[in-house]
């Protein structure tokens, strides 16, 4: 039997029961807008999460010139004597050691940095070092052991796939000062990187004009991007400062841009690493002082989860370019923030998170933060998934609680079409068809009815909803399948009328 | 010499009602040839229902043999009967049984749905206005049975009937809902089709008014085949002229 003809027969026959088609196709669309609006909220919330773990860094590798974690050979016996080899074997841990951009460490990097650097410690007795303690810097892990260069960073960038975003850095402290005479100045921390940092940095905000361009870095030029607390302290708060000059080592940097946050787990503090920082292009740096090595390259992962994993991978990528044999360590170290965040405990802001979701804060990590999250996050999606399920239930029954009716109303039709030449198959397919028509129609409207509703959500409640296309095809073959479903019984029981009795029926 | 259209042969049909078995046929052996107009009368609850049901391949028998253009159909399945019913067999009914909210044409056009294999749409159309144009209702191809007279209703029964050129006609009370005047231009119409096309045309009545008009009349009671007799017809053709001075056919 033709379809165009079947599908005219059954929207006909829907329309005799205009009352009764409405209220199944009601709940078609409730059941399908349930689904449609669940699936948005998991979707928005797991987004969500998503989003704010990978600003607080989940997925983020810092990889740092040198290794702090292995002892300087024994032969090193002249250096024992200043002092300073011992000042650094029992501070592995000072700030330039683990040189990172990271906001999670940063309150106590930039805390620490003048107490514990061993050459700024006024207790201790040191010379200058010698040319072979400065090799031994390779062991301590000082961000200056020359031991990572550019084109290390572009092999992570080529050579992982799971690697998202690279960024190469050099971090110096330095004094930036405002081009005018009794300009004001300030002392921060200065970052030579990339054009990718504000992907990596997926928390960053520009209140005043841009980051850095790739062409910028690719020409060395002397421009600056400032971190929000720099900017309020040389210009005054809220001031725009993109176009002005300032000098750097007596060189005149031009600012393109303020940078800010716009997450909850990081805010702008004067001292942090981000915004109390100011950042030039790493090829200015490397000019201005005459430097080919890098003190870091950080790494982005595109999912959190790969983190660890990516991690090792770039340390056996490293070790194969730096010719490093099997037997010897590595002349870098590789941190994820998920080990940082293991090691050092959390900050205030994720610990805040976690403390309400967790008991034991201390032994988490980033990662494991984000799986507690994630399953939270599961248990709200199956109870709206439970939701939605019944009401989708609930309107299969109104399907075919409709269908049911319109099989005792037309029994004489069906009769006729019997005697006529219909076979069982013939008539059971019309009202399938029917059911698929109703269901087809409700799906799509209950789809736009579950769109709406988490729009909705979203503006007034704040709620996070996100529509996938994909949910909204899945939601219209549930109610597809939900009409052949509900159909299938009112079907049958039309297909095995007598065609006599039928034909008889008043 | 030709063989018989319909053979029965001691057919036998028993239903179970509550705690007693009905015999509704208690032996029929009939045979109908080709081209034949058989008229079966009889008062209700004679069985003759039954036998047409039977006839109609829409109940099968309980007992005996039915073969129905040389081929046994009396232990079909449902859907070999359905097939049957609509390559062979056209239907007639009293109450015409036309969809309601359906067209003319549309009406006509429904055992070709069910045709197998199935012909393209243009095809079933154009045969369907030539089944309507042979009844003289192409100018009504268009309209919904509920703005057709019972006698232009029954009319586009006939032509669905025709529509998939069935070797036999089964007309079950054709008449039963009709004037004598409209009775009269469907039996002109049916003896036309016996006439000019040499379709094999079963009729049930219970008027033997309406019986007169075959050219075999068959009685049915108590389930069994009472008499079985030759007729000379009446002409409806001729009757139809006697009535013009007041007709207004359309």
């Amino acid at each position: 039997m033709p379809a165009a003809h079947d599908v005219r027969l059954a929207a006909s026959a829907l329309l005799r029961n205009r009352v009764q088609t409405s209220l199944a196709l009601l709940g078609v669309m409730v059941g399908v807008g349930a689904l449609v609006t669940s699936i948005a909220l998991g979707r928005g919330a797991q987004a969500s999460i998503h989003d704010q773990l990978l600003a607080a860094g989940a997925n983020t590798i810092v990889v740092t010139a040198g290794n702090y974690q292995v002892e300087r050979p024994p032969n090193n016996e002249e250096t024992v004597g200043h002092g300073t080899a011992a000042a650094a074997v029992l501070r592995p841990s000072g700030p330039d050691v683990v040189v990172s951009l990271d906001r999670l460490d940063a309150g106590f990097a930039g805390g620490r940095f003048i107490r514990s650097h061993y050459e700024d410690d006024p207790m201790a007795v040191h010379d200058h070092p010698t040319a072979k303690e400065r090799l031994g810097d390779t062991m301590a892990g000082l961000g200056a052991a020359a031991t990572l260069t550019l084109e290390d960073a572009t092999a992570i960038r080529d050579e992982l796939p799971g690697v998202q975003f690279v960024s190469s850095g050099v971090h110096e402290n330095a004094r930036i000062a405002v081009d005018i005479v009794g300009g004001r100045s300030w002392l921060t921390r200065l970052h030579g990187t990339e054009a990718d940092l504000p992907s990596i940095r997926r928390g960053w905000t520009f209140p005043h004009g841009r980051f850095l361009k790739a062409a910028e870095v690719q020409g060395s030029e002397q421009v600056m991007v400032l971190g929000r607390v720099v900017a309020d302290r040389l210009f005054g708060e809220g001031v725009d400062p993109v176009g002005r000059v300032v000098k750097l080592w007596n060189q005149p940097f031009k600012i393109v841009g303020v940078v800010g946050s716009r997450t909850w787990t990081s805010q702008p503090v004067a001292g942090d690493d981000q915004f109390d920082a100011v950042y030039v292009p790493v090829t200015a740096v490397h000019k201005l002082l005459n430097l080919s090595k890098l003190n870091t390259i950080t790494v982005t992962t595109k999912s959190a989860g790969e983190t660890t994993q990516i991690a090792k991978q770039i340390a056996v990528l490293l070790r194969k370019r730096h010719g490093i044999s099997e037997s010897m360590s590595d002349d870098f170290t590789v941190k994820s923030q998920a080990q940082q965040a293991l090691g050092k405990g959390l900050p205030p802001d994720l610990a805040r998170i976690v403390s309400a979701n967790m008991g034991s804060v201390d032994q988490l990590t980033v990662e494991q933060l984000s799986a507690s999250l994630q399953k939270t996050n599961g248990t709200l999606l199956a109870l709206l998934a439970g939701v939605a399920a019944v009401s989708l239930l609930v309107g299969g029954i109104g399907v075919m609680n409709l269908l049911l009716l319109s099989v005792m109303q037309r029994t004489r039709e069906i009769g006729l079409r019997m005697a006529l030449g219909a076979r069982a198959a013939d008539i059971s397919r019309q009202f399938v068809l029917e059911g698929v028509v109703l269901a087809a129609v409700g799906g799509v409207f209950g789809a736009l009815l579950g769109a709406l509703a988490a729009d909705l959500l979203n503006r007034w409640l704040g709620w996070a909803a996100l529509v996938a296309p994909l949910s909204v095809v899945l939601a219209l073959i549930v109610a597809l399948l939900l009409g052949v479903a509900s159909a299938l019984y009112p079907a049958r029981r039309a297909a095995q009328l007598d065609p006599i009795r039928a034909l008889t029926h008043e | 010499m030709t063989s018989p259209l319909i053979s029965l042969q001691d057919l036998k049909k028993r239903y179970q009602l509550g705690d007693n078995t009905v015999h509704a046929l208690r032996g029929a052996t009939l045979d109908i040839m080709p081209g034949e107009f058989v008229a079966i009368t009889g008062p209700s609850g004679s069985g003759k229902s039954t036998l047409m049901h039977i006839l109609g391949c829409l109940d099968r028998p309980t007992e005996g043999r039915y073969l129905l253009g040389g081929q046994d159909v009396s232990n079909l399945s449902r859907d070999q009967l359905a097939d049957i019913r609509n390559r062979q067999i056209g239907f007639v009914f009293q109450g015409f049984n036309l969809l309601p909210r359906t067209t003319a044409l549309e009406n006509v056009e429904v055992p070709l749905l069910y045709s197998r294999p199935l012909m393209p749409a243009p095809e079933r159309r154009a045969k369907a206005l030539a089944a309507l144009t042979s009844m003289g209702l192409a100018d009504r191809a268009d309209h919904h049975p509920s703005q057709l007279s019972g006698g232009q209703q029954q009319r586009v029964a006939i032509a669905r009937a025709l529509v998939n050129e069935p070797s036999l006609i089964l007309a079950d009370e054709p008449t039963g809902n009709l004037d004598t005047r409209t009775s009269i231009e469907v039996m002109r119409t049916l003896q036309e089709l016996r006439e000019k096309r040499s379709i094999t045309i079963v009729l049930i009545t219970h008027e033997p008014d309406i019986a007169a008009y075959g050219t075999r009349v068959i009685s049915v009671r108590d389930g069994l085949i009472r008499s079985d007799t030759p007729n000379q017809p009446r002409s409806a053709t001729d009757e139809q002229i006697a009535l013009e001075p007041i007709a207004d056919v359309a």
